[in-house]
């Protein structure tokens, strides 16, 4: 089997029993890989009433299908599993060189079912696959597990997926940490791995995976390379990283300022924007086969996180921390996502549960009695102390563990402030500051609150309308890239209006939504330089040539519908209703106070056009949310 | 420059295109093993050691794909 390693590893953890699992033909067309494989075996063997954490949930790892070779950033790995945090469809996709791994072990994927008596890893050298003792590691910090798994199995460049604190005391948000610096952050699956008594999976691999036709896929890479470096995101990016975003979300007035309380922070620019990037970036980093590097060696040298050494300032955490708890530096940022990375905890869920608890200390709903400490913005000690109290469930972090929505329900007169949607604490930007197919994406993203399921490749961030259209914004290319830009000529009409340099939103979040499962089946990575510049006829082109398994751009972009549609089904039987497709209140009842966004609140009526347009062209009932049957038939899911 | 010698270029970011391009170069699959270059990643300290195989056929493919140019100088030097 060419592209692929062939088979899937299938752990029960109940009985201790290892097997090898394969797919049939069809449903590797149907699904792919990555997200599309694990959408399929979360939705065919986890029951829906169950809670996450019993032993019944599943737990699956499963690498892109393009991951192990050289095309550029084809790196990533899905994990899925049914969420602790929403009780719907938990995901999260992570890069950097553990997938590679495994699939140069021999592994496409692998499954965890059960539960462990004991606390355990997993080993899997090429075929060689051990169940382990982790006692002498449960209790450790992730950082500290890695030395210690390491150096027990004399090798260095060992891959390690693990869990720290957070995801043994089964915090909702817990993540699953990807070596010392990434994770699969969002959805909670920390947890999971946690109710299994499973610390880590350990991975070495030293097999080769065959290329179907060497030649064209050699010519399609170098086609790939070459369009990715013209892509106008690229030079930014790899100066930048993803703290581009930092400079026009201020601009905008969209960042979530004191848990989305102002849309503006008066020194951001001077204290903890990208002016500061080199002033403690050394160079950049990458993750396996990323021509971008869009990660950053971050060295402090001086002040009170003097000789702190870490692989950071990435945006997300940069935001959550620095916008959203009002901390006022880059190095303290920097500090907050190596405890995060210890304790194997979500950085987005985190700084988002310690800003809503930040605001309701700051409005007298808890007091320095209950928390055992003030909890004023931007104190540094005091996030710290909340983070262990939230990773170990000690004293208020027991209560604030469970996710801001579970937390407000406890905490009498908190839920105004607790921003989520569907249980996942929101990212990034505030619509009512940046609305666009991004921050409208957070609605309809099948994993609640997040940024990274829908993206306009084309958006404009020199732009920002005023009034809001709502059901269109501007695009941000020049017409020679529009003509470049890989969508099929029908959607580009339904997206675009060309006269009006218009973008239909509800058009454009069908085709990105539909376009990130691709990329997450693949394995290639969703920074705008990529999903500018490479689309679905080079990405169909690459994957037959790859594995000789004929596929067409329309038919991978079917499957990316299929997928998206598949975990929407998951999560209407897991008990999601169409009105949890809403925003805060906040957004809907409180004017920004200042800033560009001054003055701008949210528009209940026309978001819900916007939606009810998105619903119509997904094929998905009106009135329910749910795909019609005929949707289902089309895509072979009845 | 010599074969075996183990560097560390600096620049490197870790990606890993040179091995993975060398491999399928030379053979039919992708096998870090077959790699005529290597590169020793230490993730927790972020730095990265190049070396060469004795096998190395310095055709200079993997210092084309590089992308921050650091083999470039490396490879010029045989």
């Amino acid at each position: 089997m060419c592209g692929y390693a062939g088979k899937f590893l299938d752990i029960d953890l109940s009985s201790l029993s290892i097997r090898d699992l394969t797919f049939d033909e069809d449903t590797i067309k149907k699904y792919i890989g990555g997200v599309g494989i694990a959408a399929k075996l979360v939705y065919d063997l986890v029951p829906s009433d169950i809670d996450a954490l019993e032993p019944e949930n599943v737990l699956c790892f499963s690498v892109g299908s393009l991951v192990g070779t050289n095309v550029p950033t084809a790196c990533r790995t899905e994990v899925s599993a049914k969420s602790p945090a929403t009780g719907l469809f938990g995901t999260s996709n992570s890069g950097s060189f553990w997938g590679s791994e495994l699939k140069f072990a021999g592994y496409d994927g692998v499954i965890i079912r059960g539960k462990s008596q004991e606390p355990v890893y997993v080993y899997i050298n090429n075929n060689n696959v051990e169940i382990l003792s982790a006692s002498h590691v449960w209790g450790k910090d992730c950082w500290q597990t890695i030395e210690v798994l390491r150096r027990e199995l004399e090798d260095e460049e060992l891959q390690i997926a693990l869990i720290g604190p957070g995801g043994e005391n089964l915090c909702r948000f817990a993540s699953i940490e990807n070596g010392p610096y990434d994770a699969w952050g969002r959805t909670g699956l920390g947890a999971v791995m946690g109710s299994k008594n499973l610390k880590a999976v350990a991975v070495r691999g030293s097999n080769s995976i065959k290329v179907y036709d060497k030649k064209e896929f050699i010519k399609l890479v170098n086609q790939a390379r070459s369009s990715l470096n013209n892509s106008p995101f690229f030079g930014p990016f790899s100066k930048f990283g993803t703290m581009l975003a930092t400079v026009p979300y201020y601009e905008f007035g969209a960042l979530p300022g004191r848990n989305f309380q102002t849309g503006v922070i008066d020194d951001w620019l001077e204290t903890r924007s990208r002016k500061l990037v080199h002033q403690y970036s050394k160079r950049g980093i990458s993750c396996m086969a990323c021509p971008i590097a869009c990660a950053h060696w971050v060295e402090v040298k001086e002040g009170p996180y003097k000789g702190l050494r870490i692989k950071d300032m990435e945006v997300t955490p940069l935001i959550g921390f620095a916008a959203g708890c009002d901390v006022n530096n880059i190095p303290a940022v920097a500090k907050l996502t190596e405890v995060c990375q210890r304790y194997g905890i979500d950085m987005v869920s985190a700084a988002g549960t310690i800003a809503f608890t930040m605001e309701l200390f700051q409005r007298k709903i808890i007091t320095e009695q209950e928390i055992g400490f003030k909890i004023d913005w931007g104190n540094e000690e005091g996030i710290f102390k909340l983070l262990e109290m939230i990773a170990k469930r000690e004293g208020i972090g027991d209560i604030l563990a469970e996710g801001t929505k579970a937390a407000a329900q406890i905490i009498p007169g908190a839920q105004d402030y607790a921003i989520h949607i569907k249980g996942l604490e929101i990212p990034m930007a505030d619509p009512r500051g940046r609305w666009s197919t991004w921050t409208f994406g957070t609605l309809t993203n099948i994993r609640g609150g997040d940024h990274l399921r829908n993206r306009n490749p084309v958006e404009n961030l020199r732009f920002n309308e005023n009034p809001v259209p709502y059901r269109t914004e501007k695009f941000g290319l020049s017409d020679e890239l529009y003509e470049e830009l890989d969508i099929f000529e029908g959607e580009k009409e339904k997206i675009f209006d060309f006269q009006t340099r218009d973008v239909n939103i509800a058009a454009m979040s069908k085709w990105a939504e539909d376009l990130i499962s691709v990329y997450n089946t693949l394995g290639v990575c969703i920074r705008p330089p990529v999903l500018q510049s490479i689309g679905p006829n080079l990405l169909s082109k690459l994957y037959t040539s790859l594995t000789g398994i004929d596929i067409s751009a329309e038919e991978l972009m079917e499957a990316g519908e299929r997928i998206w549609n598949l975990q929407k089904l998951f999560n209407i039987r897991a008990g999601e209703k169409i009105e949890d497709s809403v925003f805060p209140k906040r957004f809907y009842e409180e004017e920004m106070g200042s800033g560009a966004s001054k003055g701008r609140k949210l528009d209940r009526v026309k978001v819900q056009e916007v939606l009810d347009d998105y619903y119509e062209i997904r094929g998905w009932d009106r009135k329910t949310g749910i795909p019609r049957e005929e949707k289902l038939k089309q895509l072979g899911l009845v | 420059m010599t074969k075996g010698i183990v560097i560390n270029p600096g620049k490197c970011t870790g990606c890993t295109i040179c091995s993975l391009t060398c491999t399928i170069t030379y053979n039919n699959d992708f096998n870090l093993n077959k790699a005529h270059i290597k590169i020793r990643k230490n993730d927790m300290e972020g730095t990265f050691l190049i070396s060469f195989s004795s096998t190395c056929l310095t055709c200079g493919k993997c210092a084309e794909v590089c992308p921050t140019g650091c083999l470039s100088m490396l490879v010029a030097s045989f």
